[in-house]
């Protein structure tokens, strides 16, 4: 049974589409991240699930009730903002608070509950020291865990992410993904994550919403999604560096640079495709060779290849080679649309 | 930053900073610093309009000027102006400054309305309540006339008019009646600057919170605003300390001495009298206290800004 | 003068209809676009108070303009014998505009505040323009403290000084010449446009005068040629106000000037339309609307430029 039902959700702007026909289930107790680039509309959805932004159209359930026509604070979710958005005359006590006594007569909570409720709070996030600071005194990471201890203290049916990592610095970001990703794991409550940043996405997501253009482009595992994109915008998006994509009459086809080995190194060259490829530059990225090229016939189209370090291969610049993918690995889009299709008969596309 | 050396003073960030704020600086200094200098050395003198030798008389000005009665009760009603009308003026300006940050229908023509008050120069805005005020054609005491609160057998009065500006009460209320109206939309435009100046990510968060429109006003606006508050307290204080416009043109200090503010009593013996050195000293007892206001209230605004 | 005596004479009947006009139409455009609902109904009623709280502080705040606009074209016979101040007993009348345009030094008044208003004008942005600059990005620690210098000077009030100013400008031989007021006001309004300006110049990025310096511009041409046409919203909005600021100026220019030709508008209208005791109400009350009106509008119009620079000149940094 799911929990959160969003269906045929639209959100205009006067002509902009923000958010333009999404269908969504969320189950309980999942990690949920909606990815896209800025402009996608994710940001939206958001809110309209938080209650923030009226919808133009479309209805949203929480818990098997409509609260589409709901203010925020009869939804039962909670939120937070990409700045934390922690209150600054406040200290963190009284962050932590202001959303049980703004709610006290709904919950019938009284000082004592309170109390209680925000200390046992700030142990679980590890802040119970930090209760008589306020925000200005503390860390971008100590922050981080007052506005998630603010949005969980009200056991929320939904917590609601707004790209809450991105003002940390890479090093605690890393850090705090993980402790994100076990807190909500032990504390089994639904989230829902916001983020442009795709490797963020991989990490948490139980399932990943790839939006674009105010639309649900793609839902599924994070290996699915980038193992078995359903359009091209997913296939480019997800990777990096991103899918390799030509055109050839009937369609485009795709495969990941990771993927696109010196023929040497492939280990069933009969069920694989063959390529003439011309070396034009190599970048050593440690681990990694990036190796920049054409593929013949495809001289205006730049394709990439990354080649493992400890591979034996000598890649020379402005040289040929013969590359390979394996068929499994190739990906086939409409040339209109940009959705999957399946792969044509060998016979029906012209390799070089 | 610059790739070239400094060789020309126009590239040197000190040269060129002094440069741009010397010629403000000097003619500020020039023209406030020096008959400030001169009130000083008036107040301590014995120069009139007619004598103007400048000789050192030592504080008996200002022993005339404490001694003198009607400068103690001049001296309280400003005060005593001055704050009962900033009561009002916060409160109102508040009040307006929610209303003007949200978005409603005829909202820019209800902006206009508002801020007239404010925008049309003071003594042309004064002939109109003086108008509005006067001992006969008052249309106030006409709408109270015929809703039969004025005339016989009316509840305030039993006269056909209340006499706004020569009954003792009625001037004072008049004249902080219009102070308030007058400067409300100045403290309501910097209140609205603080207002819009609150994250809407922090109003968003209270909203999820579960908080409604007074709880988010009390506990989260408000305080968020406090320092802004402090700062159009400040001005609206000042401005209405040293003004005599209004009551010069509404009642020149009268009925007796009723509305008489510091200004008006300083303009009057120094100016309309011919005593300069005791009109300075008169407006100089004001000094201290504006200064005392001014640092206290921009400390008070600092501090709260830092928290 | 037809279509005006007739607003007139019906001007309350008139200011009903339209505001009712304006209700109806608002929520006629509402059921069009939601459709009549009970949802609706229910957010109209919602709203009422709050548009009633507004029209409320409306009245408070229009009223002696109302009255202004009315009394402008009462006749004598209607004004003063059996006062009916609300609506016209007589057909309106223009004489009264026309007197105090011909009549009166109304016109002076005009003149010499708009020329002691250019002037004003002038001098402020020659010595703010660059010393707001200053503030915003040149100076240091000592800058800041100027800053604040300056801000306290605005808060001095005329009253404490207008004694020796006016020792001084006897001694200028100043004394009844609008040039005493050209020489004073900036006393107020160069502070005020600084602490405006320097707000508006904050929010100029300073990598644009960074690229301009690297480009091989001087500091000061880099702010003549790329701050100032950045902020131009901002420096017109200041003009505004520091030409306002003048125009309500009474103090100063009560004191200095005592020719009736060389008066501004504030101090003329309200002492030398008034003779002894005889108050001339119609081209008084008509002086003060004319003003007032554009005025109003032109602080309407630039109030939100004026707002943002206050916050960015409050903002530390």
């Amino acid at each position: 049974m799911s929990l959160v039902q969003i269906s045929g959700l639209k959100k205009h702007f006067d002509t902009v589409r923000a958010v333009d026909g999404v269908d969504l289930d969320i189950s309980e107790g999942e990690f949920l991240v909606i990815l896209g680039p800025s402009g996608c509309g994710k940001t939206t959805l958001m809110r309209m699930i938080a209650g923030l932004e009226k919808p133009t159209e479309g209805a949203i359930a929480i818990g098997g009730a409509d609260v589409t026509a709901l203010p925020p604070r009869k939804r039962g979710v909670s939120m937070v903002f990409q700045s934390y958005a922690l209150y600054p005359h406040m200290n963190v006590f009284n962050n932590i608070a202001f959303p049980l006594r703004a709610q006290r007569r709904e919950k019938k909570l009284d000082k004592r509950m309170i109390r209680q409720k925000v200390e046992s709070t700030a142990r679980l996030l590890e802040i119970d020291m930090l209760l008589d600071r306020r925000p200005r005194q503390l860390s971008g990471g100590q922050r981080q865990r007052v506005a998630i201890a603010r949005a969980m203290v009200t056991q929320p049916a939904v917590l609601l992410l707004d790209e809450p990592l991105s003002n940390l610095d890479a090093k605690l970001r890393a850090n705090a993904r993980d402790e994100l990703k076990d807190f909500q794991r032990s504390s089994n409550i639904t989230a829902v994550f916001v983020t442009h940043d795709q490797i963020e996405a991989m990490g948490l997501g139980d399932r990943i919403v790839v939006m674009s253009e105010g639309k649900i482009q793609q839902i599924g595992s994070p290996q699915h999604i980038y193992d078995d994109p359903a359009n091209e915008f997913v296939a480019t998006f997800l990777g990096s560096p991103s899918m390799n994509i030509l055109s050839v009459d009937g369609c485009r086809f795709g495969f990941r640079p990771e993927h696109f080995l010196p023929k040497t190194l492939s280990d069933k060259p009969e069920n694989s495709r063959l390529f003439h490829y011309y070396v034009k530059r190599v970048e050593y990225l440690g681990s990694d060779r990036l190796v920049y090229g054409y593929v013949q016939d495809h001289e205006d189209e730049l394709t990439l290849a990354k080649v493992p370090s400890n591979v034996r291969a000598s890649l020379d610049v402005e040289s040929d080679y013969e590359f390979a993918v394996r068929d499994s690995d190739i990906k086939y889009f409409d040339k209109q649309t940009g959705l999957r299709i399946p792969a044509p008969k060998r016979s029906e596309v012209t390799y070089s | 930053m610059s790739l070239r050396l400094p060789a020309f003073p126009f590239d040197n960030r000190r040269v060129v900073g002094a440069l741009f704020l010397a010629p403000a600086l000097l003619y500020i200094l020039l023209i406030v610093g020096f008959p400030f200098l001169l009130a000083i050395a008036f107040g301590f003198s014995d120069v009139t309009v007619g004598n103007t030798d400048l000789n050192f008389v030592g504080f008996r000005n200002f022993e005339a000027v404490w001694d003198n009665a009607i400068f103690r009760q001049v001296f309280e009603t400003t005060i005593r102006f001055t704050l009962i009308s900033q009561v009002f003026i916060l409160l109102f300006a508040n009040i307006l400054a929610i209303i003007f940050t949200q978005d409603f229908t005829g909202k820019w023509f209800a902006r206009f309305i508002f801020i007239l008050p404010w925008a049309t120069p003071v003594s042309l805005a004064m002939i109109g309540w003086l108008w509005m005020l006067d001992t006969k054609y008052s249309p106030i005491d006409y709408l109270l006339l015929q809703t039969g609160f004025l005339g016989p057998g009316g509840i305030l009065s039993k006269d056909r008019n209340l006499f706004w500006l020569a009954s003792p009460d009625l001037a004072q209320i008049s004249v902080i009646f219009v102070q308030v109206w007058r400067m409300t939309p100045l403290a309501t435009v910097i209140l609205m600057a603080g207002l819009s100046s609150i994250p809407t990510d922090i109003l968003d968060q209270a909203e999820v919170d579960g908080s409604r429109f007074m709880r988010t006003l009390l506990l989260i606006k408000l305080p968020l605003i406090l320092p802004i508050m402090v700062i159009a307290l400040l001005f609206s204080m000042i401005t209405m300390f040293g003004d005599m416009t209004v009551v010069y043109v509404l009642t020149r200090g009268g009925p007796v001495d009723y509305t008489r503010v510091l200004g008006l009593y300083s303009f009057q013996v120094g100016i309309e009298g011919g005593n300069l050195a005791q009109g300075a000293a008169i407006s100089l007892f004001a000094f201290p206290l504006l200064l005392a206001m001014a640092i206290f209230m921009l400390r008070t605004a600092s501090r709260a800004e830092v928290r | 003068m037809g279509l005006l005596s007739w607003i007139l004479t019906n001007f309350w009947a008139l200011l009903v209809i339209a505001l009712l006009a304006l209700v109806g139409a608002r929520i006629a455009w509402r059921i069009l676009k939601y459709g009549a609902t009970r949802d609706e109904l229910r957010y109209v009623l919602r709203r009422s108070p709050f548009y009633l709280l507004v029209l409320t502080f409306c009245f408070f705040a229009i009223a002696p303009f109302l009255i202004m606009f009315l009394h402008t074209f009462k006749t004598d016979g209607d004004l003063y014998r059996r006062p009916q101040p609300f609506i016209f007993r007589q057909d309106p009348t223009i004489e009264h505009l026309d007197a105090l345009f011909n009549n009166t030094a109304y016109l002076d008044f005009i003149r010499n505040s708009i020329v002691v208003g250019i002037a004003v004008v002038i001098i402020t942005l020659v010595l703010s323009l660059p010393a707001a600059y200053a503030l915003a990005r040149l100076t240091g620690r000592w800058g800041e403290r100027a800053g604040i210098l300056m801000f306290l000077v605005y808060l001095v009030p005329p009253t404490l000084l207008f004694i020796p100013m006016f020792r001084i400008v006897v001694l200028l031989g100043l004394k009844d010449s609008p040039l005493a007021l050209i020489v004073v006001y900036p006393s107020f309004t160069v502070p005020f446009s600084m602490w405006l300006l320097q707000g508006f110049f904050k929010a100029v990025p300073p990598e644009l005068e960074e690229a301009a310096l690297v480009d091989g511009y001087n500091r000061v041409e880099a702010f003549l040629r790329v701050v100032l046409p950045l902020s131009l919203p901002g420096i017109i909005s200041t003009v505004v106000f520091t030409f306002t600021l003048t125009l309500h100026e009474f103090i100063y220019g009560l004191v200095f000037i005592a020719d009736t030709s060389q008066r501004t508008l504030s101090v003329g209208v309200p002492t030398e339309l008034i003779l002894g005791d005889v108050y001339f109400w119609q081209p008084l009350l008509a002086a003060a609307l004319i003003i007032a009106i554009p005025v109003g509008l032109a602080y309407n119009l630039f109030l939100d430029s004026l707002v943002q620079g206050f916050t960015m000149g409050a903002v530390k940094g």
